[in-house]
């Protein structure tokens, strides 16, 4: 038997339903992304999870020192459930007459490792009996179309020597393909790997194996025994020292991970702040029309229990009717954006659970914020005096001048309709500060979506057109002197080409470490330019080096420190001051003058590349393909190939803001409908009473229109503020070694999102306005409060 | 400014919820006077005041107010007739409570005259509120803003007033002032006047007083010695 209050609840919800649906919809989208990010950050949490133990993942990664030793006192660790040591080389591979930059991972032929197994997608694995098989990376495979059968070449120390494909393989190492920690983004034309038998890598000219991989028990993370073996590495001469969250690839993926988590919270919880808003605005407009039956109910002896739980029940409602469809379409949403996005990077495993948890918990969540709501109104229903509310006068404020009449007199006289709509605006301070905060909510949405376009785009612009100057990068078979860059520029169609020299190098400041790559370029290069962390552009120092600014923090070094900088490569170790920080957005490069490391070295230092700048109007792949042949050349690296991977990579932002700009829209929609209707429908005796006296419906719409939108002005500056911060605060999240993400955001963006929710909030007015044509004057002048 | 009402009906709703509010009302009111409409609540008073005033329409019969025809006007005609024939004062008061007293004035002076505001205060200093014009509804008593409604009525210089029950809200003394003053301002100004009131006593001032009853006219009453308000007692 349902009791006559529920079947008023039923009954009024029914009545004011364009504004019930506004907040059950609000509540829904809130419901829905929590649930499909939350779900989606689970499941590919467990997908990664569980390809780091399927295929075994490095917990610990030593490269350099006695790489035996080390395995052996390793394996003997408690802790540690396996040892691996192998041979990784970097080398030039050539693919039908490409030339990139690659990478030689030592496999033992027939059974796969003990630490960082491949999962075989097509062909088989290493056999002993062709041991000039290789395993081909999948991304290199997909680029080059490469497939068990077709062969690769590999640059060693006597030469070019032809590989046969046997399989195409996917690695935990390289789900996101990144050469290092300073190349996270590369592109499949620049940087392939292949895995190859341990007797092939040997002969690349790295001297036998050279770096160890540990696997945990149960490949957990030990931060204790992690702390243990790196302590016994750098004993051991080791030159680097990498856990598996600073893994290359491996931390690409987390910092996705982590904006998958970041996001998860605070779209949803923006979304479910407005559903709020705007279920508070309504049922406060409910409450307040209520009074004289409110006061019946209360005379009649309901309980001011039952009044308060009869009122929260107009939160309840529209939640439970947003937040269920809302988490099941989260769910299945979920579902889709693991598969999609598993398959799109290509992770080996894809698991895609039932969490009941998130769907209990998008529930909650959502009807958490409908009572809450609810709550304030339905307080303000229970404690309504009933002789008082039964007489249907509802204590109204004092009309006064506005604010703006009040600071400048002379607004005072501008026309009666323009004060009428100031005035408006301070008459419900609640609602209005409502209206507001929902203007603010929205345009936060937007610009925060909006802002990652606008920073990756400039990051881009920045790192790839203002900072690198190169239009190629032309690596070396073998480290040559000076005149190897000079030879390019004989090249038609090269204008300039510098001698590069980049080396890995580990930096120590106390017992603090960071590996990183030391570029040694002329002191007046042309090639890059520097762009201090203070932001004025400086050139290379005479003495010390420009170094990344993530240093400052990570070694805890300021301008003019000494650092031990340890280049295992040039079996060098040397201290240098820090001449200064540099911010570069991709990446934690250190740079010094040729001149400068040369007397550091005290010899000459060859070049291992060279930068090349193109002629005006010349053909990229003509040079591309006549550099290529060059018998020096080992590989070519065409700055604008990363470039174009960004872009691409954009594809996905785009679809992401735009979705974000969709739902943004809808909450913008939601909140200043309700704002407005409630704006309209409070004041329905005033415009009866205008239209009964004369004034046409065009006029009034023009003084609610003009009222609402000086509202919605109002919140655009504080929104376009808090918006700014609130992105800032985001990108900062998401900023690192790998990637500094510094807000920028372009004039014209606040400038189309403040318009955008402008030309929201004049739409939201539609239906309302549209109202005022059906509006009955003969009963709304009769009617008693206003 | 003669009104012609011939069989004229009002129905709210359809089949068995139909509701006559007016049945074959006939009426001819001539311009002038002071008419009070008398008749218990639902009687049809309110309803007939609305359709005098073109906010409602009849649901059959001919309605005129000076040869105009309000049953055929168009939308934009209705309000041009509202806004250059009529003057609405209602039961409870309706200002807008964020305009002064002068600017509730003003606002309806505006739809009529380039600048009402010369207007406006000889209309609000014709109810004796000269010194309250920057006052806000909020703070003025029920039957200063009820003067300032009758002000609001004025301004235009409307031929015909409806007033709808403009005393209900009032306690005796006030209610009486306002009858007064809408008295005097009928003889001073020459506007027909039509007052509806579930009040008997008020027909006491007027000169003509029609009752209702069931949406039916049951008595029409000519005073040759209208009373004079201040006599007035309920």
């Amino acid at each position: 038997m349902v009791s006559p209050l529920t079947r008023k609840l039923e009954r009024d919800v029914r009545r004011h339903k364009a504004q019930f649906i506004a907040v059950a919809v609000t509540m829904f989208l809130g419901v829905m992304l929590f649930a499909a990010s939350y779900d989606s950050f689970q499941n590919l949490r467990a997908s990664y999870d569980a390809a780091h133990i399927e295929y075994r993942f490095a917990n610990l990664t030593i490269a350099g020192g006695d790489v035996e030793a080390i395995a052996a006192g390793a394996a003997a660790t408690s802790g540690v459930e396996s040892a691996h040591f192998r041979t990784v080389a970097d080398v030039p591979l050539q693919v039908d007459g490409t030339k990139l930059l690659g990478r030689v991972v030592g496999m033992p032929a027939g059974d796969q490792p003990a630490v960082n197994q491949v999962k075989v997608l097509e062909g088989s694995y290493l056999d002993a009996s062709l041991p000039e098989g290789v395993l081909v990376e999948e991304h290199m495979a997909e680029h080059f179309g490469l497939g068990p059968g077709d062969s690769v070449a590999v640059l060693a120390e006597a030469g070019w020597i032809e590989t046969r494909v046997v399989g195409v393989v996917a690695s935990p190492e390289y789900i996101w393909p990144a050469r290092d920690r300073q190349n996270i983004i590369t592109s499949p034309d620049n940087f392939g790997v292949v895995f190859g038998g341990e007797a092939l890598a040997e002969r690349l000219g790295v001297g036998g194996p050279n770096e160890v991989v540990l696997y945990y028990a149960g490949g957990e993370p030990d931060d204790a025994l992690t702390a243990r073996l790196t302590e016994d590495a750098w004993a051991s001469g080791a030159g680097s020292v990498m856990t598996r969250d600073l893994q290359a690839g491996n931390a690409a993926l987390e910092e996705d991970l982590k904006g998958f988590e970041e996001m998860g919270l605070f779209f949803p919880v923006l979304f479910l702040a407005a559903a709020s808003m705007a279920a508070y605005v309504t049922i406060s407009r409910l409450v307040a029309a209520q009074r004289p039956y409110i006061g019946v109910l209360l005379a009649n002896g309901f309980t001011r229990r039952q009044v308060l739980r009869h009122y929260l029940g107009y939160g309840l409602l529209p939640g439970l009717v947003g937040s269920i469809p809302g988490a099941i379409a989260g769910v299945l949403l979920a579902r889709l954006i693991t598969s999609l996005y598993t398959d799109l990077l290509a992770i080996p495993i894809t698991l895609i659970e039932f969490y009941p948890v998130t769907l209990a918990v998008a529930v909650g969540f959502g009807l958490l914020a409908s009572l809450l709501a609810a709550l304030a109104p339905a307080l303000v229903a229970s404690r309504v005096e009933p002789a008082l509310a039964m007489r249907g006068e509802t204590p109204s404020g004092g009309g006064k001048p506005s604010i703006p009449e009040r600071v400048i007199p002379p607004m005072r006289r501008l026309p009666l309709t323009w004060r009428m709509a100031m005035r408006g605006v301070e008459r419900n301070p609640r609602r209005t500060t409502y209206t507001i905060v929902g203007v603010v909510l929205s345009l936060m949405l937007v610009l925060v979506s909006w802002g990652m376009i606008d920073t990756i785009e400039h990051l881009m612009d920045r790192q790839f057109v203002e900072i690198q100057r190169e239009d190629a990068s032309v690596y070396f078979a073998e480290p040559l002197g000076g005149g190897g860059a000079d030879a390019l520029e004989s090249v038609d169609g090269i204008a300039e080409a510098e001698p590069v020299l980049e080396v890995p190098v580990s930096f120590v400041v106390a017992d603090r470490h960071y590996d990183t790559a030391l570029v040694v370029m002329e002191a007046d290069t042309s090639m890059h330019a520097f762009a201090s962390s203070t932001g004025e552009w400086v050139t290379l120092p005479a003495e010390g080096l420009l170094v990344g600014s993530a240093l400052e923090e990570l070694l805890e070094i300021g301008p003019g420190d000494t650092v031990q900088v340890s280049i295992p490569g040039l079996g060098l170790s040397i201290e240098e001051t820090v001449a200064g920080f540099i911010d570069e957005p991709l990446g934690t490069m250190s740079y010094v003058s040729r001149d400068r490391a040369e007397e550091l070295a005290g010899t000459s230092l060859p070049a291992t590349s060279a930068m090349i700048r193109y002629n005006a109007g010349a053909d990229p792949a003509a040079i591309r393909a006549e550099v290529t042949e060059l018998p020096q050349v080992a590989a070519f690296e065409d700055a604008k190939a990363i470039y174009n991977v960004m872009q691409d990579l954009m594809v996905l932002f785009y679809a992401f803001v735009g979705v974000m700009l969709v739902f943004g829209a809808a909450m913008a929609f939601a909140l200043i409908f309700s704002a407005m209707s409630v704006n309209i429908s409070e004041r329905s005796r005033e415009i009866a009473t205008l239209l009964a006296v004369g004034t046409e419906r065009r006029a009034i719409s023009r003084y609610i229109t003009g009222e609402n939108m000086l509202v919605a002005l109002l919140g655009i500056p504080i929104g376009l503020v808090v918006g700014y911060y609130m992105s800032k605060a985001a990108m900062a999240t998401f900023s690192s070694d790998l990637f500094a993400f510094d807000l920028y955001v372009r004039p014209s963006t606040f400038l189309f999102a403040a318009l955008a929710i402008l030309g929201v909030a004049l739409l939201s007015q539609w239906p309302g306005l549209r109202a005022l044509r059906r509006i009955d004057i003969p009963r709304y002048i009769k009617e008693r409060s206003a | 400014m003669s009104i012609v009402m011939k069989d004229v009906w009002k129905t709210y709703g359809e089949g068995h919820t139909a509701v006559h509010a007016l049945r074959s009302v006939d009426l001819d009111v001539a311009g002038g006077g002071f008419t009070v409409i008398l008749g218990p609540s639902g009687s049809g008073k309110t309803t007939m005041l609305n359709l005098l005033g073109a906010i409602d329409f009849p649901t059959q019969g001919t309605l005129q107010v000076d040869g105009i025809d309000l049953a055929n006007l168009g939308t934009d005609t209705r309000v041009d007739f509202r806004r250059n024939h009529i003057g609405i004062v209602f039961q409870f008061f309706n200002l807008i409570p964020t305009l002064t007293a002068l600017e509730n004035i003003e606002l309806v002076a505006n739809l009529t005259m380039q600048d009402g505001i010369e207007q406006s205060r000889r209309a609000l200093e014709q109810v004796g509120l000269t010194d309250r014009m920057d006052h806000f509804p909020a703070q003025l008593s029920g039957g200063e803003q009820q003067r300032v409604a009758i002000a609001r009525a004025l301004v235009k210089a409307p031929p015909i007033l409806l007033c709808d029950e403009p005393t209900g809200e009032l306690d005796f003394e006030t209610g009486r002032m306002i009858i007064g003053q809408l008295r005097q301002l009928n003889r001073d100004n020459g506007q027909t006047v039509l007052l509806v009131t579930h009040n008997a006593a008020i027909g006491d001032v007027a000169d003509r007083v029609i009752r209702l009853r069931s949406g039916g006219i049951v008595d029409d009453v000519r005073h040759e010695s209208p009373r004079d308000p201040a006599e007035l007692a309920w």
